[in-house]
């Protein structure tokens, strides 16, 4: 167990969120920092918001620190989230999506262009980033600029003007680039201004009225199924065209966003291990819910597998204790069965998934309670991220440095290819950029505790571990927890 | 029986036969009569009212069985009692003399329910009753024409009538209830 | 017993430990507030079902055909789906029980303005109704019923999801005229048609599985998707057991006791699942001849509307084997039953006990 953490103000303090960190010490907490690919025993000292010392521990000073109480990460970064400004502020606003980022511990977000208007055009990039200055949260927001005017599919976006105003990569997300000819002009054209596309990849033929995993579950409850193969042949096409793509521009990039399947993150790992430059993420949501939960289970998705891999019967093995039909579960791509659950986990444990990113999508009370066809898709993510990661860590599916590196390492050396400039780790020098958890304490998600303004959890009413008690970034607070 | 008993099986006999003569005499014959047993137990006393009535007067009344199910004021008691266990009414009622059997009568609604249900089937010319037990407490204002015996009791206690047609033998027995008020019986 | 969702919504949940024997039932009570599927309806709650239809069937047949039990008791009809037959039955169900009965046809609503599934529920709650039957597109949408109102939901049909009241009228026509007494154990029913899209067929399933019955689905693959799946699964709940799931017509119907064709679901088709109706009823209609494959004493089912000479011959609809007439009587006398119980159990505060 950690010591108490000492902490003092030097620096005069403004507004609350976003004041220097000033001069912070943390001694004998587990560190992580998966950058340099170590993990162990540390103090850490920032001084004036530079980490000014950072210690390793061994011997009789490391006795009794180990990764079960408080743990020093580098700040985590999101590459997928949704906003909503402008254009519905009232599911969310940069400033209040930024206030829910910093209670997650990420530090830096990736927003997607599917505002109204959407960010097709530099002004409305400037829109946004000014939104987020006058926010005044020291959370790093950046965004992607669409693929087509629009996000109609059908001509390109202004995309060289969008680079040039900050866009870090261009995507159609909510929706997929439906288009093959697009798809390859963007990747070909965007190549050349060194940024990727990120495709939402999904068939939209194949998931018309679609409401739930194609599966037992779409099955026992009526709804329209939604088959692995809208997702998989959407991949296989992308990483077609991408090949294609690399004869007339070789720094053509490939990022696909939410991966949810094993047949889609198999077509990856094989595109890996032939060097096509394809970057993927996945949701903490796909790696620990499943499409149980509909049907009222609450198991999670590594308590639902077989002992041959295959998924389990919720009615069988009679674990519903929900009402089924909880819209707060319906998501694009939707929450698959338990064997891709565990596609998901295995793909960050071998690195075929190279980042958590949490699809973060705040809807309002409106949009969401109603019927579970009719309801917005989307889970309110960015804050229980940590919690569901840490559930698979505590469960034994996957290594705590693994999991931090996905959502630190992993998620930098993707932007890094566009030319971010930040980088994320414990590094002596550095402008303080973490997150302090307890992994002993647990929190729980309430509409009250949750700082978005999307309360569309499935996770209500639910504890969670891992407990954010500091989220520095670019050495000012923007998170701290209240005792 | 569980409890101390109140009536042998001869006195329910005796009782029986009493009451059938005096059907017969406040009707001056049984011209017009109809007996209608209150499901469940007021069905075999009516049988018997009946066969009674056929020995000394050597005429069959028609019988029937009624079920008042779906006429109690309780929802609530749905939920304890839903069984149903029907109605049969083979003639006709209009303008007929219906005598109501059933074996207690307590608070009056059963038979309130009853009347109800009766009235449903046709336009009797009158309705009467008659009842094994009266145990007093009524809540509407209701009395029986013919009575086997009157019993006295408190709400605390609950009157049990057994007949051989439906519980293997004949007696009345009477048990005090601990810390609860007398619930009707099922059927 | 199922387990109810402990924040007060009333909604039970599977799984129910359900004894399929025979015969006897001691007296058991109806136990749930509403009646959304028959997945956490016991087979003694079945049976209750069936006892307490005859005794509605009785009242159906008397010259005055109503009781009083449900006098006072707010009954509002929520139909988002056009439908006349069910709507009716249940109007004409209640009506029969005194009930004061409310009938909203929702495309002639403020429902068409936009107003929520959740505002009308609280809006029809606050004009006064303790029961809902509601019929929706979508599935599910009863359960969100369910959470936002204070009385009893009854669901006459929600998307694919389940048509309980069908479901139960469906075996109580069975059992009435099955030739050897209502006991379904071990007799062959087959399920014929767009078993993908079919509400009636999912309800069914939890319902013939439980009374112990032979069930096999038939109709072409693409629209048996998903449904060999579901037969392993239930095979492992208590209280139930596998079903047959093929392509086969004729091992389907071989010997069959009833057959209960579906409705081709026209309007529900989408993404090309079949290459027309001809073709559909040139391979699967239920004809005479493929009828003989079946015992010579087969029922004839069908819920309605039907498209005659498309999923069943215009022959077999008016065969002496068919009951589809009885479904209909009988649909009635069970939606009595069904409110009649489910009005028991919101239990109205208790007047004293009558005697």
């Amino acid at each position: 167990m950690a010591e108490a953490i000492g902490r003092s103000l030097v620096a005069s303090a403004d507004a609350e969120a976003g004041r220097p960190v000033g001069d912070l010490e943390i001694s004998r907490a587990w560190l992580v920092d998966p950058a340099s690919g170590r993990e162990g025993p540390g103090d850490l000292v920032v001084e004036d918001g530079i980490v000014r010392n950072l210690v390793w521990l061994d011997g009789a000073d490391a006795a009794g620190v180990d990764p079960t109480g408080v743990i020093v990460a580098p700040g985590f970064i999101d590459l997928h989230a949704h906003f909503r400004e402008p254009g519905f502020e009232d599911a969310e606003t940069v400033a209040s999506g930024s206030a829910a980022a910093a209670h997650g511990g990420f530090t830096t977000v990736c927003l997607m262009p599917n505002t109204s208007p959407a960010i097709d055009e530099a002004s409305v990039l400037a829109r946004v980033r000014s939104a987020a200055e006058r926010s005044g949260s020291p959370i790093e927001v950046l965004a992607y600029g669409a693929v087509s005017v629009g996000r109609g599919g059908e001509t390109l976006a202004a995309l060289g003007e969008l680079a040039d105003g900050g866009a870090i990569g261009f995507s159609d997300d909510g929706a997929p680039i439906r288009s093959a000819a697009i798809l390859r002009s963007a990747l070909v054209y965007a190549g050349m201004l060194r940024r990727p596309i990120v495709d939402h990849p999904e068939d939209p033929i194949l998931t018309d009225g679609a409401e739930a995993n194609e599966g037992l579950v779409a099955t026992v409850l009526g709804l329209k199924g939604w088959p692995v193969a809208a997702e998989a042949s959407a991949v296989a096409r992308d990483l077609a065209i991408l090949a294609d793509a690399l004869a007339d521009e070789p720094r053509a990039r490939l990022h696909l966003t939410h991966l949810s399947t094993a047949a889609a993150l198999d077509l990856v790992r094989h595109a890996k291990a032939a060097r096509l430059p394809v970057t993927c993420d996945v949701t903490p949501h796909h790696l620990a819910l499943t499409d149980e939960w509909i049907a009222g289970a609450r198991r999670w998705a590594w308590e639902a597998l077989d002992g041959d891999g295959g998924a389990l019967s919720p009615w069988a093995d009679g674990v519903l204790t929900a009402a089924p039909y909880d819209p707060s579960l319906r998501v694009n791509p939707p929450l698959r069965s338990a064997p891709d659950a565990a596609a998901v986990l295995a793909a960050l444990v071998d690195g075929t998934a190279d980042a958590i990113a949490t699809d973060h999508a705040p809807h309002t009370k409106v949009d969401k309670e109603s019927e579970f066809g009719l309801a917005a898709n989307g889970i309110s993510g960015i804050e229980t991220a940590l919690g569901l990661v840490l559930a698979a860590v505590d469960a034994g599916r996957l290594p705590l440095g693994r999991a931090i590196a996905a959502l630190t390492s992993g998620p930098a050396s993707v932007l890094g290819a566009s030319g971010w400039s930040g980088s994320r780790g414990l590094v002596e020098g550095a402008t303080a950029d973490l997150v302090v958890f307890d992994r002993s304490a647990s929190w729980r998600v309430e509409s009250t505790s949750l700082s978005s303004r999307g309360k569309n959890s499935p996770l209500l009413g639910r504890e969670l571990a891992g407990r954010v008690l500091l989220t520095v970034a670019g050495g000012r607070i923007a998170y701290e927890a209240a005792d | 029986m569980t409890g101390r008993q109140i009536m042998t099986a001869d006195e329910i006999r005796r009782a029986t036969i009493r009451i059938s003569h005096e059907i017969v005499e406040k009707q001056a014959g049984t011209a017009g009569l109809a007996l209608v047993g209150i499901q469940r137990r007021g069905v075999p006393l009516a049988r018997r009212i009946a066969e009674a009535i056929a020995e000394h007067e050597g005429v069959t009344l028609p019988v029937g069985a009624l079920d008042i199910t779906f006429y109690r004021d309780d929802l609530s008691l749905v939920a304890q009692q839903p069984l149903v266990k029907g109605t049969d009414l083979p003639f006709d009622l209009n303008g007929a003399t219906v005598v109501l059997v059933d074996d207690v009568l307590y608070t009056g609604r059963t038979i309130r329910a009853a009347m109800d249900a009766l009235v449903d089937f046709g336009r009797p010319q009158a309705i009467r009753l008659a009842v094994l037990i009266d145990r007093g407490h009524r809540e509407l204002p209701i009395r029986a024409d013919h009575v086997g015996k009157n019993v006295p009791t408190s709400r605390e206690e609950i009157v049990r009538v057994h007949l051989a047609e439906t519980d293997g033998e004949d007696g009345v027995d009477i048990e005090r209830l601990v810390g609860a008020v007398a619930e009707p019986v099922a059927g | 017993m199922s387990l109810a969702v402990p924040d007060g919504t009333g909604i039970d949940l599977p799984p129910v430990v359900a004894s399929s024997a025979p015969g006897n039932s001691a007296p058991v009570r109806w136990g749930h507030r509403h009646l959304l599927d028959l997945d956490v309806v016991s087979w003694p709650e079945i049976e209750l079902v069936m006892q307490t239809t005859d005794a509605m069937r009785e009242v159906l047949a008397r010259p005055i055909a109503k009781v009083p039990v449900l006098r006072g008791t707010g009954v509002t009809i929520l139909f988002y789906e056009a439908s006349t037959r069910t709507r009716v039955s249940f109007e004409v169900a209640a009506k029969n029980l005194s009930a004061d009965v409310v009938n909203i046809a929702a495309a002639t609503s403020s429902v068409t303005k936009g107003e929520s599934l959740v505002d009308t529920i609280r809006t029809v709650e606050a004009l006064g109704a303790d029961m809902i039957v509601i019929r929706h597109g979508t599935s599910g949408a009863p359960y969100l019923a369910a959470e936002h109102f204070g009385g009893s939901i009854l669901n006459g049909g929600d998307g694919w999801h389940a048509h309980p009241s069908q479901a139960l009228l469906d075996l109580y026509t069975i059992r009435g005229n099955l030739p050897g007494g209502p006991d379904l154990h071990g007799r062959k029913v087959v399920i014929l048609g767009d078993v993908l899209h079919s509400r009636v067929a999912r309800s069914n399933i939890w319902s013939l599985t439980a009374a112990g019955a032979d069930l096999w689905l038939c109709g072409p693959s693409t629209l048996l998707r998903g449904f060999e799946r579901w037969a392993a699964s239930l095979a492992e709940v208590p209280g139930h057991g596998r079903f047959t799931v093929t392509a086969d017509l004729n091992a389907a119907l071989r010997d069959a006791d009833v057959v209960m064709a579906l409705r081709l679901q026209r309007e529900r088709m989408s993404g090309g699942l079949l290459p027309s109706l001809r073709e559909y009823a040139a391979r699967f209609g239920l004809t005479l001849d493929r009828l003989a494959l079946a015992r010579p004493d087969v029922l004839v089912m069908h819920p309605g509307p039907m498209n005659e000479g498309v999923e069943i011959a215009p022959e077999v609809a008016v065969d002496p084997r068919s009951v589809i007439t009885d479904q209909v009587t009988n649909g009635v006398a069970v939606r009595m039953a069904l409110l009649y119980l489910l009005a028991g159990a919101a239990g109205k505060a208790p007047e004293a006990s009558g005697g």
